[in-house]
């Protein structure tokens, strides 16, 4: 059995990828498949804690995979709304690119 | 081990595909053998309903989702130089010190947790034990994800019917060459 540690750490690493896809890419659709990533990277962690605190019981073990697919419908209804804002802004204006998407800023 | 090292391995390598590659389409791809190998950890972890669900809701739908849009947007490789050219470096930076410091964390501290002796009260994650928690303790998020489903596909279609939403109308009174021109 792999120690739960090596799990938080694989996890970490995607959260960073997906941080730096975020941070650095300029196409809208680019910076929501980073998203993507890093939301997986939390519900693999949650899983890992959810085993190791299968030790104390049905409940305990449950819970963690409870909010994981209440996570993924989460995840979902996300994925939908973006993507609909996404056509929305590229149907106004050709480009996707976030850095020109400066409108909303005070 | 040997299994979790060549899991690891293809998971590092899809995501650094999601952020280094041009092409949005194969970005989407590599996030797709991100998320497979995912779903395999998931078995590996006793999650065995997460696992499925992983693969029908975001390998299958959203993925799917996402390679319509790209191909509907017909959005290109094109990556200009960045506005501000000290971001990236800086970002791959911050990214690394953060993994760095949540790995050494999640190794040198490891206090609250208890012993992951038994995890036979997992019972292999499947669909009755998932949904039991589901439907007893967590009814209520339960419902209220029902909720927030319908209020996206309400909110999904409203934004993507065509000239639909003030903004769209205001602007094809301003200039209805431009918006038309968008149209395709």
């Amino acid at each position: 059995m792999v120690p739960t540690p090596y799990y938080i750490a694989l996890s970490a690493l995607l959260m960073s990828i997906g941080a730096v896809g975020v941070l650095t890419r300029r196409s809208a659709i680019m910076v929501f498949l980073s998203v993507e990533l890093m939301l997986n990277a939390a519900n693999l962690a949650i899983v890992a804690f959810a085993r190791q605190w299968s030790a104390k019981g049905v409940e305990a073990a449950m819970s963690g995979q409870a909010a994981v697919f209440i996570i993924l419908a989460i995840a979902a209804a996300e994925v939908a709304v973006g993507l609909g804002i996404l056509v929305a802004i590229f149907r106004n204006r050709v480009s996707t690119d976030v850095d020109e998407l400066s409108e909303v800023r005070l | 081990m040997v299994g979790f090292i060549i899991l690891a391995a293809v998971m590092l390598a899809g995501g650094i595909g999601v952020v280094t590659f041009r092409q949005p389409v194969h970005a989407a791809l590599s996030l797709v053998a991100t998320l497979l190998a995912l779903a395999v950890t998931y078995v590996t972890l006793q999650a065995h309903f997460l696992a499925a669900i992983q693969v029908i809701v975001y390998a299958g739908a959203i993925m799917v989702l996402f390679l319509f849009v790209i191909m509907l947007l017909n959005v290109e490789g094109q990556q200009p130089a960045p506005h501000l050219q000290w971001l990236p470096p800086l970002a791959y930076l911050t990214a690394l010190l953060v993994a760095a410091g949540i790995t050494v964390t999640a190794f040198v501290d490891r206090s609250p947790l208890p012993a992951a002796d038994q995890v036979a009260a997992l019972q292999g994650g499947s669909a009755e034990q998932v949904g039991t928690a589901l439907f007893s303790h967590y009814v209520l998020a339960f419902q209220l994800v029902g909720v927030l489903l319908l209020t996206g596909i309400v909110g999904a279609v409203s934004l993507a019917q065509r000239g639909g939403g003030v903004r769209g109308e205001r602007r094809l009174q301003e200039s209805p060459a431009e918006t038309e021109l968008s149209h395709g």
